[in-house]
């Protein structure tokens, strides 16, 4: 439950950022290098791996090095920004009833 | 109608629309203590948030009345609030939900208990997501003129205040 809410943490913090939501959009057209991106949006490279990694973290974007490059693109379910958020809110609508669940469990016999 | 039902999970996830997703379960309790776990704020903390610190700061359950919660977990803070749109005791919840991270995203939740007359309730959650693309597809069409026979109403009532 707690690596369940950790994930989501990652997933909300990823979506929650414009910059990380433009790159989603950005990578839906084609996939990009760190220095495209970088330039794209105006940041420097350190900047952009940041936000890259923790996209990556979050399963929206993959990474591949080739020679010097680093080339991203979408993850494997290919999310746009919205579907990302769709997703991340349909897991903890879950995860809360899990937890509700649970409650009502504890709770069972008590009176109010 | 699409349906993406995932097994192993014990709700039911599906997808009756492009921008809907309905969520299904049943609880081994009796619809009054569900329903008093979504209202009574000392408990609906203990279940909410995930597991995090939920502070409730506002919880006004009432029609128009204004909700919101904020999480506090170790990678941050996240604030979640709403209006009620219509509250049926026992039986229905109709809110905003909009997440502060994704400003102008709001989703329109409506929650339905079904007593099952067995001691056990299920939980009906359907959320309509609202874009800001559609949203100003809105102002394109009807609101905007809706906006402007308002202004006309504004402009008759200037009138006769002159």
């Amino acid at each position: 439950m707690v690596q369940y809410s950790a994930h989501l943490d990652r997933a909300f913090a990823a979506v929650s950022d414009p910059i990380r939501r433009g790159i989603l959009g950005r990578l839906g057209h084609g996939d990009a290098s760190i220095s495209d991106l970088a330039s794209s949006f105006d940041m420097t490279l350190t900047g952009m791996k940041k936000h890259v990694r923790i996209l990556e973290e979050a399963g929206l974007v993959t990474t591949e090095k080739v020679g010097r490059v680093r080339t991203c693109r979408l993850g494997r379910e290919r999310l746009a920004p919205e579907a990302a958020w769709m997703r991340s809110y349909v897991e903890m609508v879950e995860a809360r009833f899990n937890r509700l669940e649970r409650l009502l469990e504890r709770t069972k016999g008590e009176t109010s | 109608m699409s349906t993406a039902t995932k097994s192993g999970r014990k709700a039911t996830v599906t997808t009756p629309g492009d921008r809907e997703i309905r969520i299904e379960r049943i609880f081994d309790a009796p619809r009054d203590r569900v329903w008093r776990a979504h209202t009574d704020p000392t408990l609906l903390a203990q279940w909410w948030g995930r597991g995090n610190k939920l502070v409730i700061e506002k919880f006004e359950l009432e029609r128009g009345g204004h909700w919101r919660f904020v999480e506090h977990s170790e990678q941050g803070v996240h604030g979640f609030e709403g209006r009620f749109r219509e509250v049926t005791p026992q039986e229905r919840i109709v809110q905003t939900f909009e997440w502060d991270g994704m400003p102008g995203h709001t989703v329109l939740e409506t929650l339905e208990l079904q007593d099952l007359r067995d001691g056990r309730t299920k939980v009906v959650a359907t959320s309509l997501f609202f874009t800001t693309e559609e949203r100003d597809g809105m102002l394109q069409s009807g609101m905007e003129q809706g906006l402007s026979q308002s202004y006309e109403a504004l402009d008759r009532l200037l009138a006769t205040m002159k």
